[in-house]
């Protein structure tokens, strides 16, 4: 009786994510196809194919040098913007009701300016602070942008964490700090990945404020919106192909190494 | 009281700078910005406008280093210098036409001494004595690639227009597309106006009634247009799929297009247009402008670094001995009858400010209603 | 954890209450005040001059006459409704899209095929937001492949033209931003324990009943982190409204933008409009929290 009760939602629920998967997929799979496009230009029919821009692409030293620097930045960011993204998610959960509105939407702010804007503020301010563009000022605005996700997907968790975990680990004799490491953290964990993937999504995205903030060195984004300035390409379909297939298989990869890790 | 902002100065300062050093620690311990060392150029221009191969050899022949910040938006570069103020972190910017004059306006960009660049006289001479390129007597950048605004179809669907017209033909409702910014000057010129505001010099009520009348015929015809669009590369794409059929266009975009053999035509209706060059621009306060003017003198001595430039803009080079580098199709791409080439009117450098104010407040308008 | 230094200093400081406060607020106050305000407050400060960039040698004067703007000329509060709308309706289907989803991958998955399954849904968004956007181009032009498909199958002889509308744009919103929901929801309806919905189910509660009395109380938290990201993202979102929007379509992000990408120098203008922006969107996403968290969270 319940297995037949808990078939139709199920069979529902199956194809809601099949068909989410299609509708991310379709656009992706088109831009891929454009890859292989032999012309100047990215258009349908795609007539000729060719495998000379992947060729072009993985000789561009520029291209991998883009790329190499945007995973430096976007690491850097990720760290620090998790590190005081948690803390601030600690402090609103601590704080009078009052003050948590109050420290919730500072947290915030960063996250609802337009890019261009927190770009000049961000270069205007750290002109104040007599800090020099470059990789430091691209970190720090990077990490800027991203903490309120962290922040957010933090609270998610935290707001209804059970009080009483932290309450037993400290009638165990553990400290705040010790009773944070043991067990909020770890309650945390699902929250504190899905902020990580956020920080590398917004740094690797992030154009606008890359160019004000350094910009002698380009990082992916750059790269790309300057090769789209002079044309739509299919050499930057094959950059983001090229891309797409390397995370995959990082994902792939980490993902079986968790998997093996933890049947042992 | 000033000895409080100063301390409550130094406070932010040592904050920021703290939780910013934490953040880059590696990469601060360099010891000096780059952009303050001597045998250093830093230019910011657009993808492939100095080749690797020219830029490889100038470094050689010169011991300079040459830093290149990639731009696709001329708003972004004028943000950033105005951001920066006194202290640029580039040296060389690349300025199209119609914001020549708001970078010298801005005090963005010092005048340009043509007795330091040995290789002037390989400029084309149409484009050394240019009145526009003067403000205040004063030459401020290099022209290097011309171009104007055409009317671009597609000529399978659209057969040779001879006016402006057509943008407002019922027949091609949804099918037209333009920047609202630049085609309010060309409606203008279509009403009967003046769209380049010399005219309206100290007559501000004149020119908004003029202005006016554009903008309000433009809110009129908004259910032709299929897109307003900002960029080169959306006009294009928009062809390609063929979302539309006419379009205001630089001429660049649409000369990359016909090159590729893609049935794409452009002209000059009779009415007219405008016409406008890019420049390469030595920064106010740059801080290698010597080096700047060896760079200037190097482009303007070796031709295939203009050929580049056309190849990746479209836009026609102005540097002697380029279309000699190009291929039929290139040049064919960039070529017009002499009749329209006559009815192309080059920004004035004049009375820039009421027109940027009025256009960019009418565009607004435009977009929102 | 335990050894002699650690027994001197944070020890130390975690033994006393003002310690303790330090530790949990030192740092992220700091953060907050100078690298959240800081930036806003140098715009701010901009907001109110009557130039910018000042020229060599000129003194600042200050006026609120960029702020009286925005409330005299109605045009500019047209494009505000409209970015207040779209964010609306784009959060709502985005929830709508995206809940179901998520539970399927945190409750009907197995757990050992749970990350994979993620996985698949996480990779499209490393293409980057450009390329995305124009991806959504490429399926939605009227040479494009849904287009052609339409044709090829016969059931149009002309294209319909689905790019540059609310529709493209709505479309291309969502398929941008659709993670920053995913993630909060799956996050909290993972925690939910799998034996409360077994034993509602052992006492006959329908799927339905299930679903309003036990799932969605309990993932509401993620509800309303998932929202706000959306919403607040959404409301400041400026590439793909102007890629993938229409002419009727245009928001607040690119009139502001306006100001700045402008050949006329407004930015003291454009800044007010953004700390506008910034106020309007922040309320009302408080107020969302405020009326959909409830009691639940301690927020607000």
């Amino acid at each position: 009786m319940r297995a037949y009760f808990n078939d139709i939602p199920r069979t529902l629920l199956t194809m809601a994510y099949w068909a989410f998967v299609l509708y991310l997929l379709v656009p992706l799979t088109l831009m891929m196809a454009m890859s292989f496009k032999d012309a100047n230009f990215v258009a349908f029919p795609i007539g000729d194919w060719t495998l000379r821009w992947y060729a072009q692409v993985m000789q561009d030293r520029q291209f991998l040098e883009a790329c190499l620097y945007s995973i430096v930045i976007a690491a850097a960011a990720t760290f620090s913007a998790t590190v005081i993204g948690v803390w601030i998610a600690m402090l609103i959960t601590k704080a009078s009701s009052r003050w948590s509105g109050v420290l919730f939407a500072l947290a915030c702010l960063p996250a609802v300016v337009p890019g261009m804007i927190s770009a000049i503020s961000l270069r205007v301010f750290i002109s104040t602070i007599d800090l020099p563009t470059g990789t430091a000022a691209i970190v720090l605005g990077h990490t800027v942008h991203a903490v309120p996700f962290v922040v957010v997907m933090a609270l998610t968790r935290l707001r209804s964490m059970p009080p009483n975990l932290v309450d037993a680990a400290r009638d165990l004799g553990a400290d705040s700090i010790i009773a944070f490491f043991r067990v909020t953290l770890p309650y945390l964990g699902p929250a504190i990945v899905g902020g990580m993937i956020f920080c590398v999504l917004l740094s690797v995205d992030d154009f606008v404020r890359t160019f004000f903030l350094g910009g002698y060195r380009p990082t992916l984004p750059m790269l790309i919106f300057a090769k789209v300035q002079g044309g739509m390409s299919p050499e930057i379909n094959a950059m983001a192909t090229l891309v797409l297939i390397v995370t995959a298989a990082v994902g792939l990869y980490a993902e079986y190494m968790t998997r093996r890790s933890r049947s042992r | 009281m000033k000895d409080f902002t100063a301390s409550r100065r130094t406070t932010l300062k040592l904050l920021g700078g703290a939780a910013a050093g934490a953040l880059g620690v590696p990469y601060i311990i360099r010891p000096r910005p780059a952009w303050a060392q001597s045998k250093v150029l830093n230019v910011t221009t657009y993808d492939k406008f100095l080749p690797a191969d020219f830029v490889e050899k100038f470094q050689k022949d010169t011991g300079i280093q040459v830093n290149i910040r990639l731009t696709d938006d001329q708003g972004k570069q004028y943000n950033l210098l105005a951001a920066e103020g006194a202290n640029p972190s580039t040296d060389m910017v690349t300025v199209a036409g119609h914001r020549y004059t708001q970078f010298i306006a801005s005090n963005l960009l010092a005048p340009l001494d043509t007795g330091k660049i040995p290789n002037w006289k390989n400029l084309n001479p149409a484009y050394q004595n240019a009145p526009w390129t003067k403000v205040n007597d004063k030459l401020w950048g290099l022209p290097i690639l011309a171009g104007y605004e055409g009317l671009a179809i597609n000529t399978n669907y659209v057969k040779d227009p001879q006016s402006w017209d057509v943008m407002f033909d019922e027949q091609y409702k949804g099918m037209t597309s333009y920047v609202v910014s630049d085609f309010m000057t060309i409606v203008m010129k279509y009403l009967g106006f003046d769209g380049d505001f010399t005219t309206y010099v100290d007559k501000p009520e004149e020119a908004q009634k003029a202005t006016n009348a554009a903008r309000d015929f433009l809110i009129k015809q908004k259910g032709m247009v299929r897109k307003y669009y900002d960029a080169g590369s959306e006009v294009q794409q928009m062809f390609l799929n063929e979302d539309i059929y006419l379009a205001q266009c630089w001429s660049g975009p649409a000369a990359k297009l016909i090159a590729e053999g893609h049935p794409i035509r452009l002209s000059v209706p009779k009415e007219g247009t405008f016409g406008f060059c890019y420049t390469l621009n030595i920064v106010n306060n740059a801080a290698n402008a010597e080096n700047a003017y060896k760079l200037l003198d190097a482009i303007l001595a070796d031709p295939a670094v203009g050929a580049s430039m056309t190849r990746q803009s479209g836009f026609a080079s102005t540097i002697s001995g380029v279309p000699e580098l190009l291929n039929d199709l290139e040049r064919a791409a960039n070529s017009l009858p002499q009749e329209q080439v006559e009815r192309i009117v080059f920004f004035s450098s004049i009375n820039r400010d009421m027109k940027n104010e009025m256009i960019d407040k009418a565009t607004a308008e435009v977009k929102a209603a | 954890m335990n050894s002699g230094l650690y027994q001197a200093t944070l020890g130390a400081a975690v033994a006393s209450q003002a310690g303790r406060l330090v530790l949990l607020a030192g740092v992220p106050l700091l953060w907050l005040v100078f690298m959240h305000i800081g930036p806003i407050y140098q715009m701010a400060k901009i907001s109110f001059l009557v130039q910018y960039p000042l020229q060599a040698g000129q003194e600042a004067s200050y006026t609120l006459a960029n702020y009286a703007i925005f409330f005299s000329e109605s045009i500019y509060f047209l494009p505000l409704i409209r970015s207040f709308i779209f964010s609306f309706a784009a959060t709502a289907v985005t929830l709508i899209v995206v809940f179901p989803v998520a539970y399927y991958v945190a409750k009907v998955v197995r757990p050992d095929r749970r990350s994979k399954a993620l996985l698949l849904l996480l990779v499209p968004f490393w293409a980057g937001e450009l390329i995305r956007t124009f991806s959504v181009i490429m399926l939605l032009a009227n040479r494009g492949a849904l287009n052609v498909l339409l044709r090829e199958l016969g059931f149009i002889d002309r294209p319909i033209p689905m790019l540059y509308t609310s529709f493209s744009l709505g479309f291309g919103l969502v398929y941008l931003i659709c993670l920053y929901m995913l993630l909060p929801l799956y996050s909290s309806i993972e925690k939910i324990p799998k034996h409360l919905l077994d034993a509602a189910a052992d006492l006959g509660a329908g799927p339905v009943t299930r679903f309003r009395r036990i799932v969605l109380p309990l993932s509401r938290d993620g509800i309303v982190s998932g929202c706000s990201l959306v919403f607040l993202t959404c409301i400041g979102v400026f590439a793909t409204p102007m890629l993938l929007g229409g002419p009727t379509t245009v928001m607040f992000p690119e009139t502001i933008s306006g100001f700045f990408h402008g050949a006329s120098d407004k930015w003291p203008v454009g800044a007010s409009f953004a700390l506008i922006m910034l106020v309007s969107a922040l309320t009302t996403a408080g107020i969302f929290m405020r009326l959909v968290g409830g009691k639940a969270t301690k927020l607000m």
